[in-house]
């Protein structure tokens, strides 16, 4: 019952936030993006967390949203939320097809193809320029303030759309890892051989989740395209600035907890944006290396993320004890 | 006439240059318990692994309640009936007790009823009380009873243990023997794996012995204390005189 | 005729390709973990020997020694002091702690570089054999030279050595390999200095005919994982055959297809070794 309230409070206070700051301004466009970010790394979680197979290439899935609906956009004028439709299909349908190849693969061998794939689709979406618009990118059609094509010039409109997609992923998350799913691809996580022999097609359990991490993923490409306007193959396709930021959320919060993603974006993202403002000309450089060297922390100091290490350090001063 | 619950015929494993298995024959007609023995290395595992379909028999045929059931996955297998115990007890260690039982229910039943068969389950192998533990706390005694629990949530005609009585004591031994005599006599087809020799006397209707992958004899647990090559292959002289 | 000078560019190029590839299945085999960060390593090797060029005049074939020295020492300090400390935690860790280190090293690279093209000019760089009806660049054919040089010391070492039979005995079986004496850390150590300092070695010897800035390692990562799990991850010898593999499919597809699709098929051969003989074509050798 508590965690209900708490929820609900969060939700509130979440919806009410923007009432207090400029609706175009610099602070919401960074919360916004922050739950963005929540909510791709909640996707990610449902693979990553839940069924541990370690995907580095869940921008190949927000790309391939973000570029099917704005070619759909663009060529034929059809609405970014038919778009967001068809780029999660086309998301699910990939995951589906990459599923075969790489059912028998974990850990690294996994991990490698997935980034693997994720590349290839970055360098096809950079040299396929007649398609593509190669690596100039694509920009999304100016239209007016619309519901329907999901363009509004202030980012009040957008905020509330992106909270309420992390809150129905994060809500599919919760939903799978109570269901029949979600004990399975915990039963697999450990060991493949015990959960067949007891009646779990893990080959099935894994695919599923696989298909769902990837369409919500792309849909989620969908929303980023109309909130940025502008993409190119290395923003949307990228390993270290989709990919690895992404898993980089999920583990910092925690693995495999519904509220780790939503920590980890929280803490991650409002800190690059410091970051970036802070320091002037080299910020590239600057805060992917900060990024980069808290990655090296979390892994060595608590790979199970921050919110475990902020529970022992409480244990350990109510406790009093040194050691 | 109903066809046997488990037949096999003729089957045969080779792992490369290995032959596992090598033409292996038997059958289960009716609910029992049929001990399976054999020295080290005579293919006992590789056979339930191979009942199960985590291997994939190269010959021979095995039919579960009269359905072939070679090359079939062994989630398949479970749905058929037939499941199986691991020697070095592969529980889901970082989920409860409880949780592990319900991944087996989930076989049958949707996740409530899941749970709550699971919990029959659990009383049945008499460790209801500690389901909410976390299964990579405990001692492995009690792990081998979970991964039992775990294989009859799945509902099985057939279920294959592998070992489960090592390191009990007397006791304990006991108990589980009495729980797989009234498994038995609620239906339930049982072949045991086991090396404690006093155990699947008592305990087996039928016993079938290996051999560096073949049998070599199969018969009541009287017969076989007498076999001559059983003796020699693996009971030694020292138990039938002692016997 | 075109096809038979693509497969000889290919040879060329592919010979590369190997000695690049060769340190990540080196870290591979002795320590079972994927170092996502290796391109990287290619990457300071590239910068060491321009550095080299720039400031000592030397050239690259030169300079590729240098670079190899220096980071089989970094490689060592990394091992020691960042890697040794994942290799018994799950695969999530240490596939994350080579992914940030590919990350800090890029953007040290980048902060303390500039992400300015540069290239190195030598006397031999636009000049060409010929062999009858076909061409070889000279820097191409320089390149090859020094990766085969290197591969063969290569297995001089892990063949002949005290240390080299040690490592391939931690690769098989690194329990049995300490039982009998071998100290399986500083094995590791010794592995990955190699390992990064070979594909350091590849990235310097294509100076000649590449340019280098901070982001260059994402052109490779793609071939190197390639070669490697063609030629089965961990088997040295199929890292070699893995790594002239791809050079030739590149260089021939770049005949049939156009730019957009090489890379393409390139994955196709990837994905399709890992799904169907993740052992790679050679077969096992773990």
């Amino acid at each position: 019952m508590k965690s209900w309230l708490v929820v609900a409070a969060a939700i509130v206070a979440a919806c009410a936030l923007p009432l207090f700051l400029a609706p175009s301004g610099y602070p919401i466009r960074v919360i916004a993006l922050a739950l963005l970010f929540a909510a791709l790394g909640q996707a990610w979680n449902i693979v990553g967390g839940l069924a541990n197979q370690i995907s580095l290439g869940h921008a190949a899935f927000f790309g391939l949203g973000a570029y099917t609906s704005t070619l759909l956009l663009i060529n034929f004028g059809v609405s970014p939320w038919v778009g967001m439709l068809a780029g999660a299909t086309v998301g699910g349908f990939a995951a589906y097809i990459l599923s075969f190849p790489t059912m028998k693969l974990s850990g690294h061998y996994f991990a490698l193809a997935t980034l693997a794939f994720s590349e290839v689709l970055r360098v096809l979406a950079s040299s396929w320029a007649s398609v593509t618009g190669g690596p100039a990118g694509l920009s999304v059609p100016f239209a007016p303030d619309s519901l329907l094509m999901l363009q509004f010039k202030s980012t009040l409109p957008y905020y509330y759309i992106i909270l309420v997609a992390l809150i129905a992923v994060t809500g599919i998350f919760v939903w799978i890892r109570q269901s029949a799913l979600g004990y399975r691809l915990r039963a697999l996580r450990e060991s493949v051989d015990a959960a067949e022999v007891i009646g779990v097609d893990t080959a099935r359990a894994k695919v599923i989740a696989a298909v769902i991490s990837a369409a919500l993923t792309a849909a989620l490409g969908v929303l980023y395209a109309q909130f940025t306007y502008f993409f190119d193959p290395d923003s949307v396709f990228g390993v270290i600035s989709i990919s690895i930021r992404i898993a980089l959320i999920t583990i910092l919060g925690g693995v495999g907890t519904a509220i780790g993603p939503i920590v980890g974006a929280f803490v991650i993202i409002p800190l690059e944006e410091l970051a970036n403002v802070l320091l002037s000309s080299r910020t590239a450089g600057l805060s992917q290396l900060f990024f980069g060297i808290l990655l090296i922390a979390i892994i060595l100091v608590q790979p199970r993320g921050i919110l475990v290490l902020i529970k022992s350090g409480v244990n350990r001063a109510r406790r009093g004890k040194t050691s | 006439m109903s066809p046997p619950l488990l037949q096999l015929s003729g089957v045969s494993k080779r792992f490369g240059g290995l032959h596992a298995l090598s033409d292996v024959s038997f059958q289960l007609n009716d609910p029992g318990i049929i001990g399976l023995i054999g020295p080290n290395g005579s293919g006992k595992s590789t056979l339930f692994s191979t009942l199960v379909g985590l291997h994939k028999a190269d010959q021979g045929s095995i039919l579960l309640n009269g359905a072939p059931i070679v090359g079939l996955k062994p989630h398949q297998i479970a749905a058929k009936g037939m499941t199986k115990t691991f020697q070095n007890v592969a529980l889901f260690m970082e989920m409860s007790v409880l949780d592990n039982v319900v991944v087996g229910a989930l076989l049958r039943y949707n996740v409530k009823q899941a749970h709550e068969w699971a919990m029959r389950c659990l009383e049945r192998v008499g460790l209801a009380d500690i389901a909410e533990k976390i299964a990579g706390d405990l001692s492995f005694p009690e792990r081998a009873r979970i991964e039992v629990a775990r294989g009859l949530a799945t509902r099985p005609t057939i279920l294959l243990l592998d070992e489960v009585m090592a390191a009990l004591n007397s006791v304990e031994m006991e108990e589980i023997m009495a729980l797989l005599r009234s498994l038995r006599d609620d239906g339930l087809g049982i072949i045991v794996v086991e090396h404690h020799m006093h155990a699947i006397m008592s305990l087996c209707e039928r016993i079938v012995v290996l051999n560096f992958g073949k049998k070599i004899a199969e018969g009541t647990p009287q017969e076989i204390a007498m076999h001559p090559e059983v003796v020699r292959a693996y009971l030694g002289r020292e138990y039938v005189s002692g016997g | 005729m075109a096809f038979v000078q693509a497969v000889l560019d290919g040879l060329m190029i592919g010979g590369v390709y190997a000695a690049i590839s060769i340190g990540l299945t080196l870290v591979f085999g002795v320590m079972g973990i994927v170092n996502f960060a290796q391109a990287e390593f290619l990457m300071l090797g590239m910068f060491i020997a321009y550095f080299v060029w720039a400031y000592l005049g030397l050239d690259p074939l030169i300079g590729s020694i240098v670079a190899f020295v220096i980071i089989f020492a970094l490689g060592i300090v990394i091992q020691r002091t960042l890697i040794q400390r994942v290799m018994r935690a799950p695969a999530v860790a240490q596939i994350f702690l080579t992914v940030g280190l590919l990350i800090v090293i890029e953007n040290l690279a980048l902060l303390a570089f500039g992400s300015s093209f540069r290239s190195v000019s030598t006397s031999y760089q636009t000049s060409s054999l010929r062999l009858g009806p076909l061409f070889i660049g000279v820097p191409y054919l320089a390149a090859f030279c020094m990766a085969v040089l290197s591969g063969f010391a290569l297995w001089l070492f892990m063949d002949k050595s005290w240390y080299g039979q040690a490592m391939r005995a931690t690769a098989q079986n690194p329990l049995a390999a300490r039982l009998m004496g071998i100290n399986v850390e500083r094995m590791q150590q010794l592995a990955f200095g190699l390992g990064v300092g070979l594909t350091a070695f590849g990235g310097a010897i294509i100076l000649p005919y590449f340019t280098v800035n901070p982001t260059v390692a994402e052109q490779f990562v793609i071939l190197m994982f390639t070669a490697v799990v063609l030629g089965g991850l961990g088997n040295i010898a199929g890292a070699v055959v893995g790594g002239l593999t791809v050079g030739i499919i590149q260089s021939v597809s770049a005949l049939v297809f156009p730019i957009q699709l090489q890379n393409f098929v390139l994955f196709l051969a990837f994905i399709g070794v890992l799904a169907l003989r993740p052992h790679g074509l050679i077969g096992a050798s773990r």
